[in-house]
């Protein structure tokens, strides 16, 4: 009998690995492909340098005072003389040590689950998640921890858009995980309920959600009740979040298989169990990269706030920008801070979730 | 070896483990299952076959309510089946269930797999449920893989893992849904040779399949379903050599042509 052998791999042809390969085959494949690079590589000639110059060469980097500017590029000055404003807001300078210690925690909380052992995860590493928004609101209030009392209209800056986006993400997580369960639930008036909230979130504007929350929701509390400005925004912001993220899940809850539900059931699993050991792991895995798409879209919607008078980090920079001291146009070093700051929060978020992509992806694991 | 042969012999009896009777459901407007009436005792080993929608899995899957039935009783282990969530589950206790598609979790590995039930359900401590589990992986042949993911193992080796996850609940009653039709010739064999020896130890089996081979092998009662009704029951040497009906015929003479 004839034997079979396998033939072995051989590397792969020499055209198509290195350096002058990649260049040849990626920018320079054919004529269309040629002149595109060229064109492009043109354009970035024609702005680069000049943008390069802007903000770092002939920019000015120390001083305090407007005058301070005296170079052609941007007045980074500006930025550093506001800094404290811009991330703090108004919150009283010795009790600044607040702020920072929560926005620690909030590290120390995101970073907790990555050092557990996987036993403790789920036991601690939650509970912690749904405590934080509640003692970091206590703590920044200080009352209640016999601190000195900081209103909340003096909170502000980037580190309230920071507060608010992640205390609504992490109450409207679970809340927008059991309205997608009731919207698939056989119980009719569960189910409707359910339908009429997610429907209503979702389809009403952000901006007239905020004014009903600043302007409405105070006539259904009793009277005399005076709810906080601050707390009514992040009633809205759950609210809102829990609507699009529903829908999230909904999704992710189609892309489970039947059969899993059924190996659930013939294993005698309770509904609780069924739903939160076998499909909610599952639904979070499928969901991550639209759960993530939310989050940071939540994130940057904290900015529509400066619209109802919060002193969130877009409408600290408008009030810097009208300063007497600082009249002249600094609006662009103002908003590339801002961008800038969205910008790494964002693409921080970004790294994480694809981080969790990552561990949860069991698929091809070897 | 879950239970030695003196054992198997005595656990069969004359006790109906299962008892249908005059069992009809319909999916809406239509007559899946029609006047279903199927008595197993304990022990026994029945292979359901027949042509596609037939009804057979939609039967078997009745045993343990992942479908529901409109019309008749149904009594497992002693338990009637009635629109009770309590009841459903202490009657999916003592029920296994393997699935065409193997249906393991796939964010668990695969010891997890096992130790769920065992865990959750029957509050087992974790070690005690851990060597169970890692006896039933030895029993199918893939101790070695108790810590890998589900995506990582052949389809064979899922529906190994999958009849031990089953096993490791204990249960009284093993049903097979078409556990080899999704498989690759050459593992057909390995998980048919798990399910030999488990008949081999007595267990109560109701095989959905057309593996006929196994049928002859091992099978006490062979049942054969068409249009939603039992259209014929035998012994297998019966059932292959002496059909009664002209159907059954046909049928075998159709799938034995291959």
């Amino acid at each position: 009998m004839r034997e079979f052998k396998p033939q072995p791999a051989q590397p792969a042809p020499i055209e198509s690995a290195g350096v002058i390969g990649w260049i040849r085959e990626n920018l320079f494949s054919n004529v269309p492909n040629s002149i595109a690079t060229i064109i492009i590589l043109y354009f970035l000639y024609l702005i680069v340098p000049g943008m390069i110059d802007w903000l770092f060469v002939s920019a000015n980097w120390s001083g305090s005072q407007q005058a301070d500017c005296t170079d052609d590029g941007a007045c980074w000055v500006f930025v550093s003389a506001w800094m404290q404003q811009f991330i703090y807001g108004s919150y009283p300078d010795d009790q600044i040590w607040r702020i920072n210690l929560s926005l620690l925690l909030l590290g120390a909380v995101i970073a907790a689950p990555y050092a557990m052992p996987n036993a403790l995860r789920n036991k601690v590493g939650v509970p912690l998640f749904l405590v934080y928004p509640f003692f970091c609101a206590a703590f920044l209030d200080g009352r209640l921890f016999g601190l000195e009392f900081v209103s909340t209209d003096y909170w502000g800056g980037f580190s309230l858009n920071i507060f608010l986006a992640a205390a609504s993400i992490i109450i409207a997580f679970p809340l927008s995980f059991l309205w997608a369960l009731g919207r698939r639930s056989e119980m009719p008036f569960t189910r409707s309920v359910c339908i009429v909230l997610i429907e209503f979130f979702r389809g009403v504007p952000v901006l007239a959600l905020f004014f009903m929350g600043s302007v409405m929701l105070p006539l259904f509390f009793p009277e005399g009740t005076n709810v906080d400005k601050l707390l009514r925004v992040w009633i809205v912001l759950i609210l809102f979040m829990s609507g699009y993220m529903a829908e999230v899940f909904r999704g992710g809850f189609q892309a489970i298989p039947q059969g899993q539900y059924e190996a659930a059931d013939s294993l005698g699993l309770s509904f609780w169990q069924k739903t939160l050991l076998i499909i909610l792991p599952q639904v979070i895995k499928v969901s991550m990269p639209n759960i993530l798409a939310t989050f940071i879209m939540l994130f940057k919607n904290t900015t529509f706030l400066l619209i109802i008078g919060i002193f969130e980090i877009l409408s600290t920079t408008q009030t810097a920008l009208s300063n007497s001291n600082w009249l002249g146009g600094h609006a662009a070093e103002g908003y590339l801070f801002v961008a800038l700051v969205f910008w790494v929060c964002c693409f921080g978020m970004s790294m994480i979730s694809a981080n969790i992509e990552r561990k949860l992806d069991t698929s091809h694991r070897k | 070896m879950i239970v030695d042969n003196e054992q198997a012999v005595s656990q069969r009896s004359d006790e109906d483990v299962i008892v249908i009777k005059d069992l009809n459901k319909w999916y809406g407007n239509f007559h899946v299952l029609k006047n279903i009436n199927l008595q197993v005792k304990k022990g026994e080993r029945i292979v359901v076959c027949g042509p596609s929608g037939s009804g057979k899995s939609t039967m078997i899957r009745c045993i343990n309510r992942l479908e529901e039935f409109q019309r008749g009783s149904l009594v497992v282990n002693g338990v009637e089946m009635i629109e009770d969530v309590k009841n459903i589950e202490a009657i999916r206790r003592e029920v296994g269930m393997v699935f065409q598609h193997f249906n393991l979790f796939p964010h668990l590995t695969i010891l997890e797999n096992l130790t769920l039930g065992p865990i959750w359900v029957q509050k087992k401590p974790k070690d005690e449920a851990e060597a169970t589990a890692m006896k039933y992986l030895e029993r199918v042949k893939i101790p070695d893989q108790a810590l890998k993911y589900p995506g990582q193992l052949s389809g064979g080796q899922q529906q190994r893992v999958a009849i031990a996850r089953s096993l490791c609940m204990n249960p009284q009653i093993m049903l097979f849904d078409e556990p080899t039709s999704a498989l690759d010739p050459e593992m057909i064999k390995e998980v048919l040779e798990v399910m030999v020896e488990l008949a081999e130890e007595g267990m109560t089996m109701l095989c959905v399949t057309h593996e006929m081979g196994f049928a002859k092998k091992v099978a006490d009662r062979v049942i054969f379903m068409d249009g939603g009704e039992i259209v014929e029951q035998n012994t297998p040497d019966v059932f292959f050599d002496h059909p009664e009906t002209d159907r059954l015929q046909l049928f075998l003479s159709q799938i034995l042509q291959h």
